[in-house]
């Protein structure tokens, strides 16, 4: 229950140890096999190093075949079995498709300005487990601002009648992006103010995010379209 | 053996999609998937029997059928079954859930998985702000 609290009355963000490395381990290597640069390579990193040289519709058009890798959400619910069952119980909605997301290093690369999820349309009940394919030393992570900050923002530009407004797509953060090691992963609250700042590196940063909620909670703009039911064995 | 896609009610379970929509829609998912579509189908609105594509189906034997959602198939049993019946070879694409299937099982996964959504409680996004959504995910979460 303790990421629980932190989720809902606490910063809003939890950093968890993925519970099952075998089955992450999978789904970074079928995604690996999947981006087909290599039959035999293995190595993210090597990966990694050849996305740098990219160029930005390639990795758009990347993206958006990675959309048929449809076991990727499973695998990563299945990875965080006894979290993902604490918070939202064992009958679900999950993300349709998890959503690969690729940062490259240097100026004038694509990034996610700041956001918060619910703005998408999801029900103010699922939250985003997000885990990277490779531990983040530099700052291709994702910074992430706790809850009543988040919270003052959005109540401030609610005032103005605005959604991610200037105010939050200026945000002048402290925060750093998390340095997330190689088999954790972070779960947030769909109210977290997060986005990417531009990092120095020679490689790029992967990593892969799921939606879930608790299929006995409401939804709000998403149906089938983003979700599927998904029961937890 | 022939490729269709089919255009319903505007009403699509929790989606208002007008036809033209529902055709780019379509198109979109033929055309990333390299399906050549051959026939669309108009179906008529307010009802989701697809007795017209069965109809047209002993004619043009069709391979696969390309429809927007799970939410267009029959939600009563024996019109399901009837589908069932009808297109037992046919493959069934689902372009807004990007899924595709043939048979049996793939159907009724379908048309449960569509029940379980529209059994699903809802929240109307007009009826609220973000300070009461957060204070809803505080109060009942």
């Amino acid at each position: 229950m303790k990421v629980f609290d932190e989720l809902i009355r606490g910063k809003g963000y939890s950093i968890v140890d993925i519970e099952n490395m075998d089955i992450f381990e999978n789904l970074k290597n079928s995604f690996i096999e999947k981006m087909n640069i290599d039959k035999n390579e293995k190595n993210i990193d090597i990966l990694r190093y050849k996305m740098t040289s990219m160029t930005k519709s390639e990795i758009n058009k990347t993206m958006i075949n990675l959309l048929s890798f449809s076991e990727a959400s499973e695998l990563m619910i299945s990875s965080c079995k006894n979290i993902v069952k604490d918070l939202s119980g064992d009958e679900l909605f999950i993300q349709r498709r998890a959503a690969i997301i690729f940062n490259l290093p240097g100026k004038d690369q694509r990034r996610q300005w700041p956001h918060y999820e619910l703005m998408s349309g999801i029900s103010p009940f699922t939250f985003v487990i997000w885990a990277p394919f490779h531990d983040l030393d530099d700052d291709g992570g994702v910074f992430y601002i706790e809850q009543p900050k988040s919270m003052e923002y959005i109540k401030q530009e609610h005032k103005d009648g605005l959604v991610n407004g200037p105010s939050i797509l200026n945000i002048q953060t402290k925060e750093k992006p998390a340095k997330l090691k190689y088999g954790q992963a972070i779960i947030f609250n769909p109210f977290i103010l997060h986005g990417n700042i531009g990092f120095a590196s020679n490689l790029a940063r992967i990593a892969c995010s799921v939606r879930f909620q608790s299929s006995a909670k409401p939804l709000m703009q998403k149906n089938t379209d983003f979700l599927k039911y998904y029961k937890l064995n | 053996m022939t490729i269709a896609t089919v255009t319903t009610d505007i009403n699509i379970g929790p989606f208002r999609i007008p036809s033209n929509a529902q055709n780019m829609i379509m198109n979109n998912y033929a055309e990333r998937n390299k399906l050549p579509v051959e026939i669309v189908i108009p179906e008529p609105i307010m009802s989701n029997q697809l007795a017209t594509t069965k109809w047209l189906h002993t004619e043009f034997k069709f391979s696969k059928i390309i429809l927007c959602s799970i939410h267009q198939l029959p939600k009563n049993l024996n019109k399901a079954n009837e589908i069932i019946n009808t297109f037992k070879d046919v493959e069934f694409h689902f372009a807004i859930e990007g899924i595709k299937g043939t048979g049996n099982k793939f159907i009724h996964e379908c048309i449960n998985e569509s029940r379980v959504f529209e059994n699903a409680q809802k929240i109307d996004s007009q009826e609220y702000d973000w300070v009461k959504l957060h204070k809803l995910l505080q109060s009942n979460a």
